[in-house]
């Protein structure tokens, strides 16, 4: 320690001096390092960048080769179909039988009907009781306008009354008792019918499968060139509900598996709309 | 057509009567039921209108005659019995009387005879328009609204 307090001031002045230089080198190298930094990333950034670009041409080309590709396939497709190949025939269904078909029709109708229940039924004898009953009346008051003489008119007028009561009204249709019945045996017929016949269409679609065989053109442009991996089961189902479709309702396009949609509400319409919202999902990639 | 509306009526109906025997024959459980129905229809309108045409020709002449005699009867009351308040109903009468010769028979099964009433009715509150002045126009007024309500479609 000096004694002096000027010169321990000029040592402290000193001491700081140096502190000051030192930081100073610290901040300099520092500034160095961070320049070189900023340097290595922005190489880095333009490698990456060429690097990029190179993949994209890259994926330009394979897409192009994919189109090339696709249009090959076609081509081949074609020379496939025009060739010797074994053709699966989904059109010409001997083993089943014109009756199959009308029973699963009739099931159908059956399914469609208005049932009667008990009290509807009920209240429709009774509707029809006094329908029969105001007939009845209504008869012999036009009886009686035939021998009544011309200036009764009181008379006249009440007898035209009571035939107009009858003119303008309907019978209701008789409720059958046999109806529901015979409903329940053609309901049960059609869903047989249906069962055997999906039986026939799933085994020979099935051989197709097995065989390699090449598929309609209809077939392929609904359900796609196969089974979707996973889904066989499912594809196979509405597969054959697609066949049994064109079978039911005659559609003989090569082209277009399922025809026109119907227009009116129904069984149809109900089939087409499922199978085309089925089929679509097959054809997703 | 037969030129006698008598003959014409009972020719009709008689044809009613082979239409109902068919129509009882089927029954309304039937399936033609509903055909017979609106043929025997047919057959009931033309007795209908066969009669009307009876009731026109029996009742023709006297509408006329009461609608005359009601003109007649309304104009002597005018002049003699004059009174502003009474011409409402002599007016009324006289157009009731107006339209009845001009058309004595109509055109709906119960015109004729509703036409009789209504001219009558005037007839009987031309007459009382003396005693009763305007307040006779009320038994016209009833008249026609029996007229309008018997011929209603």
């Amino acid at each position: 320690m000096n004694i002096d307090p000027l010169k321990a001031l000029e040592a402290k002045v000193e001491r700081l001096k140096k502190d000051l230089k030192t930081l100073e080198t610290r901040l300099e190298n520092s500034q160095t390092d961070a320049a070189h930094n900023q340097l290595t990333q922005s190489n880095q950034l333009k490698d990456t960048s060429r690097k990029l670009a190179k993949t994209n041409d890259r994926v330009t080309d394979l897409a192009e080769s994919v189109h090339r590709l696709e249009r090959l396939l076609v081509a081949l497709n074609r020379k496939v179909r025009a060739g010797e190949t074994r053709k699966a025939d989904f059109e010409n269904w001997p083993e089943i039988e014109k009756e199959e078909l009308a029973k699963i029709f009739h099931g159908q109708e059956a399914y469609a009907r208005r049932k009667f229940t008990p009290q509807e039924a009920k209240d429709t004898r009774k509707a029809i009781a006094e329908y029969d009953r105001k007939a009845h009346e209504a008869i012999e008051a036009a009886e009686s306008l035939t021998h009544l003489p011309p200036n009764a008119e009181s008379l006249w007028r009440k007898h035209y009354k009571q035939w107009n009561a009858i003119t303008t009204r309907v019978r209701p249709e008789v409720p059958d008792d046999d109806t529901h019945a015979r409903d329940t045996v053609a309901k049960s017929a059609g869903n047989e019918a249906i069962k055997r016949i999906r039986q026939q269409i799933r085994a020979r679609i099935e051989d197709a499968v097995a065989g390699d065989l090449l598929f309609p053109a209809w077939f392929e442009n609904v359900l796609g060139p196969a089974a979707p991996p996973g889904r066989a089961d499912d594809w196979l189902y509405t597969a054959t509900d697609v066949v049994l479709y064109r079978l039911l309702h005659d559609v003989t396009s090569p082209a277009d598996a399922l025809g026109p949609a119907p227009e009116e509400e129904g069984h149809r319409k109900t089939l087409h709309d499922r199978l085309t919202n089925e089929c679509a999902e097959y054809r997703k990639p | 057509m037969a030129a006698d509306p008598f003959a014409r009526l009972a020719d009709r109906q008689q044809s009613l009567r082979t239409a109902l025997r068919a129509l009882q024959a089927a029954g309304p459980g039937s399936p033609d039921f509903p055909t017979l129905i609106a043929r025997t229809n047919d057959e009931v309108e033309a007795v209908i209108n066969a009669r009307r045409d009876v009731e026109a020709a029996r009742l023709t002449t006297p509408n006329r005659a009461i609608a005359t005699a009601t003109t007649a009867a309304a104009l002597i009351i005018a002049v003699g019995w004059f009174d502003a308040w009474s011409l409402l109903s002599l007016l009324l009468a006289t157009a009731t009387a107006a339209a009845v010769l001009v058309d004595p028979a109509g055109r709906t099964p119960w015109d004729p005879r509703a036409r009789t009433a209504a001219i009558t009715a005037a007839l009987v509150a031309t007459l009382l328009t003396p005693p009763l002045n305007g307040w006779a126009t009320l038994i016209t007024a009833a008249g026609i609204a029996w007229w309008a309500w018997r011929t209603r479609t």
